[in-house]
């Protein structure tokens, strides 16, 4: 575990990882435990009706049925809590990526030894993508196998398919705060910087199906490209997804010069 | 080109915003000698060295190490050099052997053997969690993975904080071995007498600006000494005070005091006319030596 770069901040990451991996689980199979005692309330449907419109869009895009498994899991899961989870995940890796060994003080040893500065950048990019890759892995396994022990009838492949989406959100705003750590190496700066922006953007999302003088710029909120497409209920929307991976990109693309330029405080 | 010229400065300038860091910088350091970079906190010791190791960049000027430019090839330079930071961090989380062994993998071809020798040497506890480990513990690990690798060129900030007695003795025979081997030192310091113990040459920064570039000898033998002569009678003034580089000759009945700057040879003569009980002299300090240069300076400005 300590031949490079790469699998040394994994290791560095282990027990955060276990304990991320332990509450995802528990929140899948949770509310997978839940969902039984819901099925048997269709009143519940009625008094979501009743609720306010930008409600409705906080609880996800076209929801009829909340009782359904689509529905249900949509609005418990996916519209809210495994979003938010994955992106204070996200964030928080990649304000400490490179900002944290820079205040720290022991971002000198790394850039004292023969290693080009880009390689520090995408070993630890390597490492949010991958820790991303295994919570989302995690769980997806926790939510299928409650699932499939309970019975219940949903698509794991569209289950599959709605972790990869929440996944590249939460990569979105987890290489943004990574980019800023690279351009200033002040990880409370990238911290508060980068959770302003998810807010701001969520509320741009949300506010903006109900307010008129925001509808045409919904656009610009990453969580449209995550929540329009519904992806629980229809699958992956190549163009959606693809505008967020591509965001992660240009984010990546930008720390490697970023941290190259810049003189470093330790 | 050349060989023997290991660190090598030309005008290096550097400044945060409107501060200045350093000022038109020029050193060489030569190969096989202990350079010793002293000046006191906040002088521009670890920006001379963040610079060279190309953490940070110069605002003018440029430098050369193994004649290869520090921006340019920065990454063979640092397969070359051994570096410890002053303000040392280490990752608290890991123990002292993974520590060494990550930065050893990450160089390539560490000896393991070699590293254990020296841990021996330091009394250094390799397998303990680096989190419990006191100031001077964690110091010695930060010395020892400067010269695992048995680089050509070692840079240290500040080697010997937080090291007790021994173990700063224990520090100046490797340097000495390190010497003996051909390899070069630079470290910084503000600890005057430890210059003067292990140092070839020093070089005086102040206020960002190198004062003077000097062997450890040629320093002391333009300084001031203070000079106290027992005479058996009371001898006459006008013998002493016209001699050359003799100054503020006091004489007290007695007792004679004044200062002599270089050779005692002509105030030695002049009292060997008298009877002599006894002669003090007062070895100057590099602390005096630093003030003679600055006071050099200031007067220079004025």
């Amino acid at each position: 575990m300590l031949n490079n770069i790469f699998l040394k901040t994994l290791r560095d990451q282990r027990r955060s990882l276990l304990y991320w991996g332990i509450g995802l689980i528990a929140l899948a199979v949770v509310m997978a435990l839940v969902y039984p005692m819901i099925k048997g309330m269709p009143s519940i449907n009625q008094y979501l009706k009743e609720l306010p419109a930008s409600m409705k869009e906080m609880f996800g895009a076209g929801i009829v049925d909340y009782t359904s498994p689509v529905g249900y899991f949509s609005t418990e899961l996916f519209s809210f809590m495994v979003p938010l989870l994955f992106l204070v995940f996200g964030i928080g890796f990649g304000a400490s990526a490179i900002a944290g060994d820079e205040e720290k003080g022991t971002l000198g040893f790394l850039l004292a030894n023969p290693v080009p500065r880009w390689r520090i950048v995408v070993d630890k990019f390597g490492v949010m993508m991958g820790s991303m890759v295994m919570l989302g892995l995690l769980f997806w396994v926790g939510l299928a196998i409650s699932v499939a022990a309970i019975g219940i009838k949903i698509s794991l492949l569209n289950v599959a398919e709605a972790t990869i989406s929440v996944m590249a959100l939460a990569l979105v705003f987890g290489s943004f705060s990574f980019l800023l750590g690279c351009l200033k190496g002040n990880k409370g700066m990238s911290l508060g910087i980068t959770s302003g922006l998810a807010v701001l953007t969520y509320l741009l999302n949300t506010l903006g199906s109900i307010v008129n003088g925001l509808k045409d710029y919904r656009f610009l909120s990453p969580f449209y490209h995550y929540m329009e497409p519904n992806t629980l209920a229809n699958g992956l929307s190549p163009v959606h997804i693809l505008i967020l991976l591509g965001l992660v990109v240009v984010f990546f693309a930008f720390s490697i010069p970023a941290f190259n330029r810049r003189d470093i405080a330790v | 080109m050349n060989n023997d010229i290991i660190i090598n400065t030309t005008k290096l300038t550097k400044y945060y915003g409107n501060q200045k860091g350093i000022e038109e910088v020029n050193l060489e350091v030569k190969r096989g000698e202990v350079f010793g970079y002293l000046g006191p906190n906040g002088a521009g010791k670890t920006t001379t060295i963040r610079t060279l190791l190309d953490f940070i960049r110069p605002t003018r000027g440029s430098a050369t190490i193994f004649d290869l430019d520090i921006r340019q090839s920065s990454v063979e330079i640092h397969g070359r050099v051994g570096y410890l930071n002053g303000e040392l961090a280490l990752w608290n989380n890991m123990t002292g052997e993974d520590l060494l062994k990550y930065l050893g993998n990450l160089r390539g071809g560490l000896d393991w053997k070699y590293v254990q020798e020296l841990a021996g040497r330091f009394e250094c506890d390799l397998p303990r969690r680096i989190q419990g480990l006191s100031l001077g513990n964690k110091q010695k690990l930060g010395l020892l993975q400067a010269f695992m690798n048995k680089p050509e060129l070692i840079i240290l900030d500040e080697p010997t904080n937080g090291l007790d007695p021994l173990m700063q003795h224990e520090f100046y025979n490797l340097l000495s071995e390190t010497k003996q081997e051909g390899r070069t030192v630079f470290l910084s310091s503000h600890i005057l007498p430890e210059v003067e113990k292990v140092c070839d040459r020093v070089g005086i920064i102040r206020q960002g600006k190198l004062v003077t570039v000097e062997a450890i000898e040629t320093l002391k033998s333009h300084s001031v000494r203070q000079l106290e002569i027992h005479f058996a009678k009371a001898v006459p003034k006008e013998n002493f005070s016209q001699l050359s580089g003799v100054r503020n000759v006091v004489v007290q009945d007695k007792l004679l005091t004044c200062n002599v700057v270089g050779s005692l040879d002509a105030m030695v003569k002049a009292a060997a006319a008298f009877e002599v009980v006894n002669i003090i002299s007062h070895e100057p300090t590099l602390e005096e030596i630093f003030l003679t240069y600055y006071d050099e300076v200031k007067n220079n400005v004025k």
